[in-house]
């Protein structure tokens, strides 16, 4: 059994009156990736601040590393990395004196730097000057920096949040490196295919309640009670069928007199799940 | 609420005020270093020597070699340094770590707040007393050993006093522009009261209640040749470094590095 690197119980937390995290539970086991999905305001952030030791939980546990999140201190930070919409560049120091700064904050051999900065694909903007990157360049540093000491946990908030699909496709590759290689990911996401890419268990938090948790797929599976098939006939015909001996009985016509162009099975994916329990969009 | 607070004050390092490593810390001070070298911060010192040496430039011209004006010259310079570089710099170098969010990296990335706190001052104090010693041979003013050693004593004191106060500064500042804001009255006071202080008995009363004052009054006497400081300015020196190191620390422990409204704004 995998060791437990984060442990959530009964966490609670309310902002004067609103309750934004109820009754919230969940383990991250090494080199997993646990995916806290939900719509803007379902408390994904307080989550991840209250983890990293930014915000005190009203009520519940949380333990990191075995420490209670309410006693993190700088030795644990040595040990987590972290990566929000929010954390910052030094703007006028070069891409390679930000890494090499946090490599001597954080106690990381220089010699660290050039491999990965190759292996963020940051090798040519090394001289650059951080405020002159992109979004997606500047993203990759704020990532390189959180896994420059090579922590054990890594938390991301909206990872790839307005990142072009292929600096995503990017980062979606290192984090999975990163989690074979035994970190342990916890990461926010409204990003349904990027949960479901990547994760190896999700939660469906909604208004500061989990919805479901589990992995993708036994979510997935659970909501599949009602099977569907989508089929396209060669006159551009769409039908989408339950199942029933009735259907059955049209697609193995169909299939007899060729008259299918395509067809699907229609296993509901994350976001269908998520709407159906809420009612709410994940976007 | 103070559930909130509690956890903030974790985060920005109140609980391991203490905790100060040599390696962290000299990172922090190159870094803050090399900060002061930049065009938004290195105007305060070299506006301060140029100011120094257009001053002796002046005094000497309209008194025509008649009156020795050096010290006053080094007293507008050494006010100006220790205003505009130790009180500004240091309130807009902080604010400027929260604008752009790095404050916030650095204290989640095990730097603890004694750490940031002397690896901000350190560099602002060492810098402000390199052009206190430059304003004295622009100014051409002239001291004996003895001189020297309380100039730089005393300067340093109030340059150290004038970084703290730039600190607690910086504790209320979202951005620069806040912390220009903010710091302008303070500069005037601490400033222009000691500068103009020879031409009204009550600015000149008021100024040697202040460390800037006092900074002023032991170059006139320096000059003059008579006691450089009495017991009466040192107990104002010391206190008022004290005071601004407990408000800062009071300050500290409740806010940290940021009001608890930012983190929760954060959300």
């Amino acid at each position: 059994m995998n060791q437990e690197y984060i442990t959530v119980s009964h966490l609670s937390k309310k902002f004067a009156r609103k309750e934004v995290l109820k009754d919230v539970n969940a383990i991250l086991h090494r080199g997993e990736i646990l995916g806290f999905l939900g719509p803007s305001g379902a408390g994904k952030t307080t989550t991840i601040k209250i983890l990293t030791g930014q915000l005190k939980p009203d009520s519940g546990t949380v333990r990191i590393l075995g420490t209670d999140c309410s006693r993190i201190d700088e030795s644990l930070y040595e040990q987590i990395g972290i990566v929000t919409d929010t954390s910052g560049v030094y703007e006028r120091m070069t891409v390679y004196d930000n890494l090499k700064y946090f490599a001597r904050l954080l106690g990381a051999p220089l010699s660290s730097i050039d491999p990965l900065l190759k292996r963020i694909g940051l090798e040519e903007q090394k001289k650059q000057p951080a405020g002159k990157l992109s979004k997606g360049q500047t993203q990759r540093l704020i990532l390189a920096r959180a896994i420059l000491h090579r922590p054990k946990i890594l938390f991301l908030d909206e990872p790839t949040s307005g990142l072009d699909p292929t600096t995503a496709l990017e980062v979606h590759r290192l984090l999975l490196e990163l989690k074979e290689e035994g970190m342990a990911i916890f990461l926010t996401t409204h990003n349904m295919e990027e949960a479901t890419k990547l994760c190896d268990h999700v939660a469906l938090l909604n208004e500061g309640v989990i919805v479901e948790y589990g992995t993708p797929e036994e979510i997935c599976l659970k909501y599949n009670q009602v099977k569907r098939y989508r089929v396209q006939l060669k006159g551009g015909v769409r039908h989408t069928l339950t199942h029933s001996p009735e259907n059955a009985g049209k697609i193995s016509h169909w299939l007899e007199e060729n008259e299918i162009e395509t067809i699907h099975s229609c296993e509901p994916t994350l976001e269908t799940v998520f709407l159906e329990v809420t009612g709410r969009e994940l976007q | 609420m103070k559930n909130n607070q509690s956890a903030a004050n974790n985060l920005l390092g109140n609980k391991s005020f203490k905790n100060v490593h040599l390696r962290k810390l000299t990172a922090i001070m190159e870094v803050k270093w090399k900060t002061l070298f930049s065009k938004n911060f290195i105007i305060m010192p070299v506006f301060s020597l140029g100011f120094t040496y257009l001053m002796k430039v002046i005094y000497d011209t309209i008194s025509e070699g008649a009156v020795d004006m050096s010290a006053y010259a080094l007293s507008l310079g050494v006010l100006m340094n220790i205003c505009m570089t130790g009180i500004y710099c240091v309130a807009a170098s902080l604010a400027e770590e929260k604008e752009k969010n790095t404050l916030r990296t650095l204290m989640t990335s095990s730097v603890s707040g004694m750490e940031f706190f002397l690896g901000s001052l350190i560099p602002v104090i060492a810098m402000t007393t390199i052009v206190n010693v430059l304003c004295v041979f622009l100014s051409g003013f002239s001291m004996n050993a003895a001189g020297w050693v309380s100039y730089v004593l005393i300067t340093l004191v109030s340059s150290a006093t004038g970084a703290v106060i730039g600190m607690i500064f910086g504790i209320f500042a979202r951005n620069q522009m806040s912390a220009g804001t903010m710091t302008t009255p303070a500069l005037l006071i601490f400033m222009m009261i000691p500068m103009f202080s020879y031409l009204n008995e009550t600015l000149e009363k008021i100024s040697g209640f202040f460390f800037t004052g006092i900074v002023s009054e032991a170059i006139a006497n320096i000059g003059s040749g008579t006691a450089v400081i009495d017991m009466k300015g040192v107990l104002i020196l010391a206190a008022e470094f004290l005071v601004s190191v407990v408000i800062f620390l009071l300050l500290y422990r409740r806010n940290g590095f940021e009001s608890e409204s930012r983190v929760m704004a954060w959300k």
